[in-house]
């Protein structure tokens, strides 16, 4: 690391691009799928002779992700999130485009690099059904030849990090899925790995676990400053972990920033929900009617307003009207993403230097 | 390579650790090679109720060769079947990758994942039916012939195991494997007699393609004063061709899994 000869004056910017663990430029991966129509016919011909489409799954996506940073890649379903992912950690050929990270060509699967770098699927399993999770954790330690005193000291932080000392001991098919997917993540965090990627690494668990877990890579990447690319389709995650999000839907690139601007550029609106003392007020002229619920005694109302514009509404309402309550909310980041993929953004696409 | 070996030590340790807690198994495994060693014996008992030797073998000479196929049932129902099973389900469920993105030989990792501890008891009866089969035959077996059938042994051992991952990484492309296993069992039921006995189509095939010959007849035969030096030099020179050839083919399933060829 050349951090510490570095010339004085050098600005953060310039040094976090030099030192970017992953740069990803032009990368592409097309897939030729064969098709055929639906029915005895078509499959009867599609013996003889094959069509094939092909299929963009990432088609020129761009980004650099400077060491330490965590980055959240998010896009619906057959996006290429995935597909992107699997060329970073060497399991898939692009079709064209250059990827490094940490200076290596993943798909060159070099020790040196499968070394420093780790996978995690969330719904793909790498223990052993049969046997104790340390079992395996040994097994990885033979596999990256971790000495033992290093070895036993991280396997030891990381099982009182994700809290399991007691699981690790009992075979994985004992364990409930949050347990195991625990057990999956200190697996795969057993040779401190300087990059990681993980796809989906708390799908289908409860609130806790994803909290747990959540808790545990942010601590993680505090300690040891790893490079963090994470896609996930709970929002909670991302917010909690992401400062910057990469948007991507039908394999391209559809915003690069911080999470923040995001929801500013895509969602200019703020949600004003108000309960009056008496119902029957039509409140039309504040902002668009959300909803609106009259009860015997009162009426709740959400009202949806221009951003700028929410504390003078607020006030005018309350000047207005007998309010009892009222809340002023950002949209869930949830609709953000919709509005993103719904559409064009308002103003220019974001994309970062 | 001294990686490797102690890679491939750990995880055999593990295994057998692991394997050691379902006891009741070892007490199964027991019972089946009883029965399965039970019933070709009497099978045995009945053909030389007709015939005295078979193919050129004496009674006590087929069971030299009912010992081996045994024994070499054994070794691939612990070491061999286990790993490549896993490597088929590996394939199917996409798990394949996390064994890619290791800093290993992925030949290596695929080939020494699994252990069957209790499988190992068909070594130990296939070895004791060798055993009976030459205090019975009395005729002194020298140091050499010893030595010719443990590399016999091991060449035999290594060529099933090209051939099942050969076979195996076809699952690469077609993914409709299952049935192999069921394949190879019923194959290899033919090892139980030696391959001379078979017609040259099928005796041929039984050597080259699914190498019961190698596995079964030429150790065997090192036993009982049948094998040259020469055909032990072949089945070494078989064997190193073979695994060059099953490299080759991993590689290129490699290739084709990751899209690189495409």
């Amino acid at each position: 690391m050349s951090t510490a000869s570095a010339p004085a004056g050098v600005s953060v910017e310039v040094m976090a691009q030099r030192e970017a663990d992953i740069r990803v430029s032009d990368l592409r991966k097309t897939f030729k799928v064969p098709e055929r129509e639906a029915g005895l016919r078509a499959s009867m011909r599609s013996l003889v002779r094959r069509t094939h489409r092909e299929v963009h799954a990432v088609a020129g996506v761009c980004f650099q992700i400077p060491a330490g940073e965590v980055v959240g890649f998010l896009g619906p379903n057959g996006a290429g999130k995935t597909t992107t992912l699997k060329m970073l950690s060497g399991l898939l050929f692009p079709t064209s485009g250059d990827v490094s990270v940490l200076g290596h060509v993943p798909w060159r699967r070099e020790r040196d690099y499968l070394r420093r770098m780790t996978l995690v699927m969330g719904n793909r399993n790498q223990l052993q059904w049969d046997i104790p999770a340390l079992d395996s954790f040994e097994m990885n330690r033979a596999i990256y030849r971790i000495p033992y005193p290093d070895f036993r000291a991280t396997r030891d932080e990381i099982v009182e990090l994700l809290e399991i000392g007691d699981l690790v001991r009992k075979p994985v098919r004992t364990l409930s899925l949050g347990e195991r997917m625990k057990a999956e993540i200190a697996a795969a965090m057993l040779h401190r790995p300087q990059v990681l990627f993980l796809d989906e690494p708390t799908i289908g668990l409860d609130v806790t676990m994803q909290k747990r877990i959540r808790t545990f890579l942010g601590e993680y990447n505090r300690r040891y400053g790893a490079t963090v690319l994470l896609t996930s389709h709970y929002m909670a995650d991302v917010q909690a972990l992401c400062k910057r999000v990469i948007v991507i839907d039908e394999g391209s690139i559809l915003y690069d920033g911080s999470l923040r601007e995001l929801s500013t550029r895509y969602a200019p609106h703020q949600t004003i929900n108000v309960t009056l003392a008496d119902p029957g007020h039509d409140l039309g002229g504040f902002g668009e009617i959300l909803t609106a619920e009259d009860a015997s005694d009162s009426s709740r109302v959400s009202l949806k307003v221009p951003k700028e514009q929410t504390s003078a509404v607020a006030a005018r309402l309350l000047a207005a009207h007998d309010v009892t309550d009222l809340t002023i909310e950002d949209p869930p980041v949830e609709d953000v993403i919709e509005q993103v993929f719904s559409g064009p953004a308002p103003t220019s696409v974001g994309s970062r230097p | 390579m001294a990686g490797r070996v102690s890679l491939a030590g750990t995880f055999l340790r593990v295994g057998a650790l692991n394997e050691l807690q379902y006891r009741v198994n070892f007490f199964l495994s027991l019972v089946q090679s009883v029965v399965a060693v039970g019933t070709a014996l009497v099978v045995l008992a009945l053909v030389f109720s007709h015939t005295d030797s078979l193919g050129g073998w004496s009674s006590d000479e087929l069971l030299v060769i009912m010992g081996v196929y045994v024994l070499m049932g054994g070794l691939i129902r612990s070491v061999i079947q286990p790993n490549m099973q896993q490597l088929m389900d590996d394939v199917q469920e996409g798990t394949l990758d996390y064994v890619l993105t290791k800093p290993a030989d992925a030949q290596l990792l695929v080939s020494v994942r699994r252990f069957g501890l209790w499988q190992t008891v068909d070594i130990v009866v296939g070895l004791l039916l060798v055993a009976v089969a030459l205090v019975r035959l009395d005729e002194p077996v020298s140091l050499w012939s010893v030595l010719a059938f443990v590399l016999a042994l091991v060449l035999g051992g290594l060529d099933i195991y090209c051939f099942w991952l050969i076979l195996t990484t076809s699952a690469f492309s077609v993914i409709r494997v299952d049935f192999l296993v069921e394949l190879f069992d019923g194959m290899y039921q033919a090892g139980r007699w030696p391959v001379t006995i078979y017609p040259g189509w099928l005796r041929i095939g039984f050597t080259f393609l699914v190498p019961l010959a190698f596995a079964v007849t030429v150790p065997a035969s090192a036993l009982t004063g049948r094998l040259s030096g020469w055909l032990l030099l072949g089945a070494v020179a078989f064997t190193v061709g073979l695994l060059t050839l099953t490299r080759w083919v991993w590689r290129q399933g490699l290739r084709r899994y990751s899209g690189a060829s495409a």
